[in-house]
């Protein structure tokens, strides 16, 4: 499938969601940890796994969080690297960068700001992040060498990379599976 | 999820890219009845993956991957 074709394939998926479920977020994520997120994102918790249960965040750090979908990750995140730290949340879809913004507002996070980009070409400065994040995106694009140079890139020297994704085993899955859009976006 | 990698090919471009200190901290594999909890997955689809992928593999269609790694100091490949 072309390029283009998987990135209309994805924008158009995200962005058609009518429905929302706490399911995801609650099989991932602690009670604990969802204490402090907005119902909002909660609902539209999308991810495969709980990466920041197993990410290094320090105090301070500037963390780029890239998909941020609805932002439960970067809710997350911006709390654990405090007043003093920012997250930076990614997204091609303005709708998640809303919704985003809105759920870090609600729970009173000032150091949360949006950043509408694709992640293949991140328009952020080199070596200018702490911590790169991600949870279930990278498997999206068709260019996924290009997305994980563009995080090495804007990663300074022995920064960290934190990531939940899909992969597959070496056995493909029925030719009428893998060519539906919905696996392509999802 | 069509167009993931394998765990081996993902973690050979995390090399590539500039990346050391890999980590893989959780592999858990992901069933169809996993996939219908996600609104992207509607009920034709995920039908048609009970109907189309054998038995045996209902159980893992994927794998979800935690991993974590560290950006190498020096030159980074173009």
């Amino acid at each position: 499938m072309h390029s283009d074709d998987v990135k209309d394939i994805v924008r158009e998926a995200y962005g058609a969601i009518d429905s929302s479920t706490e399911a995801v977020a609650y099989k991932l994520y602690s009670p604990e940890e969802l204490a402090g997120v907005p119902r909002s994102a909660i609902e539209r918790a999308l991810d495969v796994g709980n990466h920041l249960a197993f990410a290094d965040i320090e105090r301070g750090e500037t963390i780029l969080d890239l998909g941020c979908g609805g932002g439960i990750d970067s809710i997350l995140a911006a709390q654990r690297t405090g007043p003093g730290g920012r997250v930076i949340a990614l997204d091609f879809l303005p709708e998640m960068l809303e919704r985003t913004a809105a759920a870090a507002d609600e729970v009173g996070l000032d150091n949360v700001q949006t950043l509408e980009a694709e992640m293949e070409a991140i328009p952020l400065p080199e070596a200018s992040i702490d911590h790169v994040i991600s949870n279930g995106v990278i498997n999206l694009s068709p260019r996924k060498r290009r997305v994980l140079a563009e995080c090495a890139r804007v990663l300074r020297p022995g920064g960290k990379l934190s990531v939940a994704d899909l992969t597959v085993g070496d056995e493909e899955l029925p030719p009428e599976i893998l060519t539906h859009p919905a696996t392509w976006a999802g | 999820m069509a167009g993931a990698l394998t765990e081996r090919d993902f973690v050979e471009k995390l090399e590539k890219a500039g990346f050391g200190d890999i980590k893989v901290h959780l592999r858990e594999q992901v069933s169809v009845d996993d996939l219908a909890l996600y609104p992207l997955f509607t009920d034709e689809i995920i039908e048609l993956m009970r109907t189309l992928i054998s038995s045996d593999r209902l159980e893992a269609v994927a794998t979800s991957l935690i991993v974590t790694a560290k950006r190498r100091a020096g030159h980074l490949s173009p």
